[in-house]
């Protein structure tokens, strides 16, 4: 790396690559393209940069779940060409607000880019970007969404543009799309969160299928049907099991007795209340409970091979007519860095999309987990779910 | 004797308007003009939905789900615009026209409410009476260890009714304020007692102002989508959500057509009982009635207005404290730091959106009050429609219109404004009409036999006198769309922020705190454009 006018972060980033090897040795290797100390630079406009100082500790988060971590491993965003221009950015779902924090912090450390975001439902931007594109073009350059399913709609309307290679080769084909017309930032399991004074984990069976028939569960679950995660994991079961089955499994999971909320944090933050034993909801939510109240009696259990196993993934696509092509290639490449991978596994608690960076706290590793084997873009079909949810008197 | 009475101003009034047909004739084709160009992004809903197979669309509005929802529905419309009635109607009254201690702070409190985001106001009650809530870990040491739930039907009716009923409030005392009291005197002086006199003088004249708000809560009832998927209830708006959520916007514009429905449903239900108001003297003036002298009864109405005043403002802006005494670690702040321009973007929009309507609903209600065949109130009709499309819908329609017909405008602030017109145009028209229905036209024949021209007769006549109307018109205009989310998501310019869009960003990523001082503010700012506005009312 030729860092003659190397700025003071820049050396701080390169002592981080060092730690970044060490990583590497623990047996995540062959995916690092560069920040391993050495010479990932080469397209690198190297110290040209004059923006504020950002650390990793900015992109990290803080709390007791987050405490002693390794550093990342992964292409550090000094290895990365600067960002510079004016980016259009559709920023998809309420935990979408999340990201902005990322977005600012690209933006103080880059001053000569800005990302103009906009930021609604991701269905509804899906929508959007569809009837924008169909009228001639979106303004959108990249549409970031934290649902594959509204990702692949915009992708079947055909109102994508190619990613960059370096992007897609840094995550595993499971959570990316497989004409890599999307890619994956960060993932979000299926989980059973549980009140730990109510009932413990063994009581919850290891797969969905037999919660109908769990006695602990009667009368004291919660789900979210409404939620697009949710319809996600009905989609995946559909996928794997079938509209019947499906059907029947709804119909035995409301006669168990099942109260419906509107969202997936309520759902959890109910269990953490007591108010349930247990929920349907994703991981992180427990966690984000955990985090804002300390001891709280709350516990994240995983089913195994199922639809209930679901990993679903945040992800970004580029829009179809950007007249930003190199600056979005670009931003995709620092979204999925390793500080940006930090921040998704820090701040948000999902789980990272490039293997060296590990989740936070006792979460397994995404390894670990035991998701279905489904192909993520065809839960873009949640209208057959909605139809299935309504007849089976759920929705 | 006083449907006679109104026949026999109405056929002189016919054969005026013969004589200068040319500004009604204007007066029509500006009215109408103005509700096509306001029902016109409709037309998207059509063409979407034509893209269904018919037979499939049969299936859809057939469904058992389907009949089970709208009946669902419409238990809650209706409930809600009853309850609303009760409440809003009884304030209106202890505050304008009785002795009632700090009537200026009962009526600013009275009216506040409306200024509560639904969101924010059905979350505060299950934070406050759900289960593992405030109430409930109060009485926990008492030994109750249930209480009954707030969730399901009856919860959704309280909360809809506690936010809304200001519309009802709001459009029953601007009619209180503008009319003549010299009659309730009289009626007074031949006998009647206070009852009497209140059901045979006022309430018929308060009518036309009791349905104008009435019909407002019940279309709001219809169209809100957060309040009864929070409250757990189960109503229309949630499977349009769920179409559109599943992108399928044929289906979602099948069922947004049998929404439309209801509305007209609704609209023909006010206008039968409405078609009464023939009966209502035609009297108005500046001469307020003497007031109610409440004895004894001052207690329990000081306590009505305070109950209402505790679940409605206290008991919310309680909860948003609590948000922002709550904000630890994992409340902590982001990266979104609230600006001021936030807050003068979204003072701007209702402003804007607030004046813009005020100005066309001015003709539409004339029309409609003063117009002499069937066809003339239906412009006023029409904006009602409006009124009725959820947000999301009215949204999609202007994108897909915006992006055809005026490129130029799309995620422009202009064709957002248009929207909260379309939306709440109503609002200024139902207070306006109200208010002109309690001029006596005979004012206007007095002003022209001085020679006054028709324009001007109104403007220094009739005008002034409609004023309350349509301040209160503005004032709802306004606040609605302080609070107006969805369409304002989809419709801002990229980078454009107000208060909600800021209050939903945080309140998504989970930083409630950070929701908290907006919500605060939002509410606050609110309620001094209330200050204002209702101020002007007592002068004018």
């Amino acid at each position: 790396m030729t860092g003659r006018n190397a700025t003071q972060s820049r050396r701080r980033f390169l002592a981080l690559g060092s730690a970044t090897a060490a990583t590497a040795l623990a047996g995540c290797s062959g995916i690092l393209s560069g920040g391993d100390g050495g010479d990932g630079g080469s397209d690198g406009e190297a110290g040209t940069t004059t923006g504020q100082q950002i650390s990793l500790s900015d992109f990290r988060g803080s709390g007791p779940l987050v405490a002693q971590r390794e550093a990342p491993g992964g292409t550090s965003i000094e290895d990365l060409p600067d960002l510079s221009g004016e980016l259009t950015l559709y920023l998809g779902g309420g935990e979408g607000g999340l990201y902005l924090d990322l977005i600012n912090l690209l933006e103080q450390r880059y001053p000569d880019f800005t990302a103009n975001h906009r930021l609604e439902a991701s269905s509804d931007l899906a929508n959007t970007i569809i009837e924008e594109n169909e009228a001639g073009a979106s303004p959108a350059d990249v549409f970031m969404s934290i649902d594959a399913g509204s990702l692949g709609a915009v992708a079947n309307a055909d109102a994508t543009a190619s990613l960059p290679d370096e992007a897609l080769s840094t995550v595993p084909d499971a959570y990316q799309d497989s004409e890599g017309r999307w890619v994956g930032i960060a993932g979000r399991a299926r989980a059973i969160p549980y009140n730990t004074n109510q009932i413990s984990e063994s009581d919850i069976p290891s797969t969905v299928q037999e919660f109908p028939e769990a006695a602990a569960l009667e009368n004291s679950m919660g789900w979210a049907p409404s939620y697009g995660a949710f319809q996600s994991f009905v989609t995946a079961m559909r996928l794997i099991r079938g509209n019947d089955e499906t059907m029947s499994w709804l119909q035995a999971m409301q006669d168990h007795g099942i109260t419906t909320y509107d969202d997936e944090f309520r759902v959890s933050n109910s269990c953490a209340d007591g108010e349930l034993a247990a929920g349907f909801a994703n991981h992180y939510y427990t966690l984000r409970v955990q985090s804002a109240r300390e001891n709280s009696p709350i516990g994240l259990a995983f089913t195994e091979g199922d639809a209930g196993a679901l990993v679903n993934v945040s992800g970004l696509e580029i829009i179809n007519g950007t007249d930003n092509a190199d600056l979005a290639s670009n931003f995709v490449r620092h979204v999925l860095s390793a500080e940006a991978q930090e921040f998704f596994a820090t701040r948000t608690f999902a789980y990272p999309m490039i293997p060296g960076v590990a989740p936070v706290g006792d979460l397994p590793r995404i390894d670990e987990l035991n998701p279905p084997e489904i192909n993520l873009t065809e839960l873009a079909d949640v209208a057959g779910t909605v139809d299935l949810l309504r007849d089976a008197g759920v929705l | 004797m006083g449907t006679k009475d109104r026949y026999e101003r109405l056929r002189e009034q016919a054969t005026t308007s013969e004589r200068d047909s040319s500004p009604h004739t204007l007066l029509a084709v500006v009215s109408l003009a103005i509700s096509l160009l306001l029902l016109a992004p409709l037309v998207w809903v059509f063409l979407r939905a034509g893209e269904i197979e018919f037979a499939r669309a049969v299936e859809l509005l057939t469904s058992d789900t389907t009949v089970s929802v709208t009946l669902n529905t419409l238990a809650l419309v209706t409930g809600v615009t009853v309850a609303s009635i009760l409440i809003g109607v009884p304030l209106a009254i202890l505050t304008a026209q009785t002795d009632l201690p700090f009537k200026r702070f009962w009526t600013i409190t009275s009216a506040l409410p409306l200024v509560v985001p639904s969101y924010i106001g059905a979350f505060a009650f299950v934070s406050a009476f759900g289960p593992r809530g405030v109430l409930a870990d109060l009485l926990s040491p008492l030994g109750i260890e249930q209480i009954p739930t707030i969730y399901g039907l009856h919860g959704a009716i309280l909360v809809l009714t506690l936010f809304t009923y200001p519309y009802v409030f709001l459009t029953t005392r601007a009619s209180l304020l503008s009319f003549d009291g010299t009659v309730v005197e009289a009626a007074r002086t031949l006998n009647h007692t206070r009852w009497e006199a209140f059901r045979r003088v006022t309430l018929p004249q308060i009518a036309p102002g009791i349905a104008a708000g009435a019909l407002l809560v019940a279309l709001y009832a219809l169209s809100d989508f957060g309040t009864p998927a929070i409250m757990q209830y189960d109503v229309f708006t949630r499977m349009i959500y769920n179409e559109f959520g599943a992108r399928r916007l044929d289906y979602a514009s099948v069922l947004s057509m049998l929404l439309l429905v209801m509305a007209l449903g609704i609209l023909a239900v006010e206008s039968r009982l409405s078609a009464g108001r023939d009966g209502a003297y035609v009297s108005s003036g500046s001469r307020r009635p003497g007031l109610i002298r409440l004895g004894y009864w001052k207690v329990p109405a000081l306590l009505f207005c305070g109950a209402i005043a505790t679940l409605c403002l206290v008991l919310p802006i309680g909860i948003l404290l609590q948000w922002l005494l709550r904000s630890g670690t994992g409340y902590s702040a982001g990266g979104f730091a609230f600006e001021a321009a936030y807050a003068w973007n979204s003072v701007g929009l209702a402003a804007a959106a607030a004046a813009i309507c005020v100005v066309a609903a001015l003709p539409i209600a004339y029309l409609s009050a003063r117009g002499t065949s069937g066809v003339s109130s239906l412009p006023e009709r029409a904006t009602y429609v409006g009124y009725a499309v959820p947000g999301v819908v009215l949204g999609l329609a202007l994108v897909y219109l915006g992006l055809r017909y005026v490129p130029f405008l799309y995620q422009s602030v202009i064709l957002l404004v248009f929207a909260y017109v379309i939306r709440f145009l109503p609002q200024a028209v139902g207070t306006t009409e109200s208010s002109i229905l309690q001029v006596d036209p005979g004012y206007i024949e007095a002003a022209r036999s001085l020679g006054y021209h028709p324009l001007s007769a109104f403007r220094k006549v009739v005008l002034p006198l409609v004023a309350p109307g349509i301040a209160a018109g503005a004032a709802l205009v306004f606040l609605t769309t302080m609070k107006e989310l969805p369409a304002t998501l989809m419709l801002r310019p990229t980078g454009f922020e107000t208060f909600v869009t800021y209050i939903w960003l945080v309140q998504g990523a989970g930083y409630y705190g950070q929701a908290a001082v907006p919500a605060l503010v939002l509410v606050g700012l609110s309620g001094l454009s209330m200050l204002v506005i209702l101020r002007r009312e007592d002068t004018s």
